[in-house]
């Protein structure tokens, strides 16, 4: 559970962030911001942070939001409850985490299927304990920027028929 | 500073809100939702917490923004401040708040002129009458003109 | 472009016609409120902040008397589907809770201006934060220990005790028919699409004692399960129309 040294970004990982600068030089998005929410230690407060995360997206009129949890294990709680409230607030998702061999979701959901990415490199079971390894990289930012793409399509798709 | 009973607003004030009422009912507005934030007790902080709405305001493509200050007195710092940070990012802003003869801002700016004052004592004063200078429908639609107005003027800026 | 509805909220009102004296706490659709003071023995002593507590019905033709300082005037709402700021929501008219307090050295519970006096001279009735003029109002005459008014605890476990005490009728309201409702309102969040976008900044209480601001109860309108704007160092937080018209901030000024 939590962050191990793999997965864990650094001041600097978040200085250099791949993800902020695909998405904010990409010409077909207007990026609204970057919502950062903890990961808290208690369950009932996991829900509702991620959930005002939603809400929150929901009120920005987002049509789509990709979710990055650093971590793994109980994180995906809160992972796993945001794809969700986003989902059901017709928000577009995709997501990047850790979940290799020993982060399997502990949690899943109907918003959770062909949307997340792996971002985990490593080829073993266990969390390597190298700084830096499973970090993302610009080709999970890339996957994740695409798979956005084609769910904020269909959304728009499926809004334009009903 | 702070608070006093006439403009205290109640957990009843919340759950019949007008300031929502009118705005929400509006069809020509697209409301957003509602930004609660926090007065604090020092200055640093009070810029702080008063910039960061400002700046959600603007990350939510806010065409414009309707500011209720709660008290007077220190409060005005953060009211000025959210106000000042909304105009620097063209975000026009009209506002609801208590003046009267006690409640003159205490620090004043450039983005400070759609204010209504929602004093309703004869004598202009904080009453301790618990609801006497709190807000009305009035004062709420008169916000909103206000606000209509500045966004008109700034579309007619911006050559739209 | 169409409107979007982003989301309903419904909420059912009973009217209660009448509060009186009674050895048991219940609440009916039909509209009779019966109040015991049987469990404020209990509160009070888990409330290490409240010397006493003592709770006065006052009918609409009885605001000629003393009031303390008032905290907050508090509709009883309940869930009964969903959370707050969706499903449905019980609440009662006729009928609003109010708490006001004092510490055992006479202090007032204030921190700028205190509303102490002549209730029917103190409050403006019939305002949108204020009782209807026809309402019974449920007092919660709360005596602090010394200085406590003036520390945070002291008026957030004045809250908390009123809170608790209107729990007992919010889980009978929870189980009214929605049939028996006087009347049922509904709310819809709207996304007016390419009209203007507005969003209403309420800068609410934030420098401690009763200067503060509940968010993220459980109950509408309640404290239980919500933390204070204080603690989250008073950061902007957007809630949606119908969350904030359903209660989900609760007044601790």
């Amino acid at each position: 559970m939590g962050v191990g040294p793999s997965a864990k970004e650094t001041s600097l990982h978040h200085f250099r962030d791949p993800l902020l600068d695909l998405f904010s030089s990409d010409e077909d998005i207007d990026l609204l911001g970057i919502i950062l929410f903890g990961s808290s230690d208690k369950y009932s407060e996991k829900i509702l942070t991620s959930t005002r995360a939603a809400i929150w997206a929901q009120g920005m009129r987002a049509d789509g939001a990709v979710i990055f949890c650093e971590g793994s294990g109980n994180n995906h709680v809160d992972f796993a409850n945001a794809c969700e409230q986003l989902g059901r607030r017709g928000i577009a998702v995709a997501g990047l985490t850790v979940i290799g061999k020993n982060g399997q979701f502990v949690v899943t959901n109907d918003y959770m299927n062909d949307n997340i990415i792996d971002v985990c490199k490593s080829k073993g079971s266990v969390e390597p304990c190298i700084i830096g390894e499973n970090n993302l990289s610009n080709d999970d930012c890339k996957k994740a920027l695409a798979i956005l793409k084609i769910k904020m399509n269909k959304a728009k798709e499926a809004r334009n028929l009903s | 500073m702070g608070i006093g009973p006439s403009t205290k607003e109640t957990s009843m004030h919340h759950f019949r809100d007008p300031l929502l009422d009118v705005v929400s009912a509006d069809e020509d507005i697209d409301l957003l939702g509602i930004i609660l934030v926090g007065s604090p007790d020092g200055n640093a902080d009070k810029l702080l917490v008063g910039t960061r709405a400002a700046i959600w305001a603007q990350g939510m493509r806010a065409d414009g923004a309707i500011i209720s200050a709660d008290g007077w007195g220190n409060s005005h710092v953060d009211y000025a401040n959210t106000c000042e940070q909304l105009g620097k990012r063209g975000i026009p802003a009209a506002g609801l708040a208590f003046h009267g003869k006690n409640g003159k801002f205490v620090v004043t700016n450039a983005y400070l002129d759609a204010i209504v004052d929602i004093c309703k004592n004869k004598d202009g004063i904080e009453s301790n009458v618990l609801g006497e200078n709190n807000m009305n429908v009035k004062d709420c639609r008169k916000a909103l003109a206000m606000l209509k107005l500045k966004m008109r003027k700034s579309d007619a800026e911006r050559g739209n | 472009m169409a409107d979007i509805d982003l989301g309903r909220l419904v909420i059912r009102a009973f009217d209660i016609k009448s509060v009186s004296w009674g050895d048991e706490m219940k609440v009916t659709p039909q509209g009779e409120m019966i109040i015991s003071k049987s469990m404020l023995p209990d509160l009070v002593s888990s409330m290490d902040t409240i010397e006493a507590v003592d709770i006065r019905l006052i009918q609409p033709d009885e605001h000629d008397q003393w009031t303390n300082t008032i905290l907050d005037i508090i509709p009883i709402s309940t869930k009964a589907l969903g959370v707050v700021g969706e499903g449905i929501t019980h609440t009662l008219t006729g009928v609003c809770a109010m708490i006001t307090a004092v510490d055992t050295e006479g202090k007032q519970c204030h921190e700028f201006g205190s509303s102490e006096g002549n209730l029917k001279e103190k409050i403006i009735f019939d305002n949108p934060g204020t009782p209807h003029s026809t309402d019974v109002i449920i007092s919660f005459d709360v005596t602090l220990k010394a200085g406590m008014g003036q520390e945070r605890k002291g008026p957030y476990q004045a809250h908390l005790l009123c809170d608790r005490f209107l729990q007992v009728y919010r889980e009978q309201m929870k189980n009214f028919d929605g049939k028996l409702c006087s009347a049922r309102n509904e709310f819809h969040n709207i996304s007016r699409p390419g009209k203007k976008r507005v969003v209403i900044i309420r800068e609410v209480a934030g420098q401690g004692a009763m200067y503060d601001m509940q968010l993220f109860p459980h109950e509408p309108s309640g404290v239980e399960g919500g933390r204070s704007i204080i603690d989250m160092g008073n950061m902007p937080i957007l809630v949606t129309p119908n969350e904030y018209r359903d209660g989900i901030l609760h007044s601790m000024q």
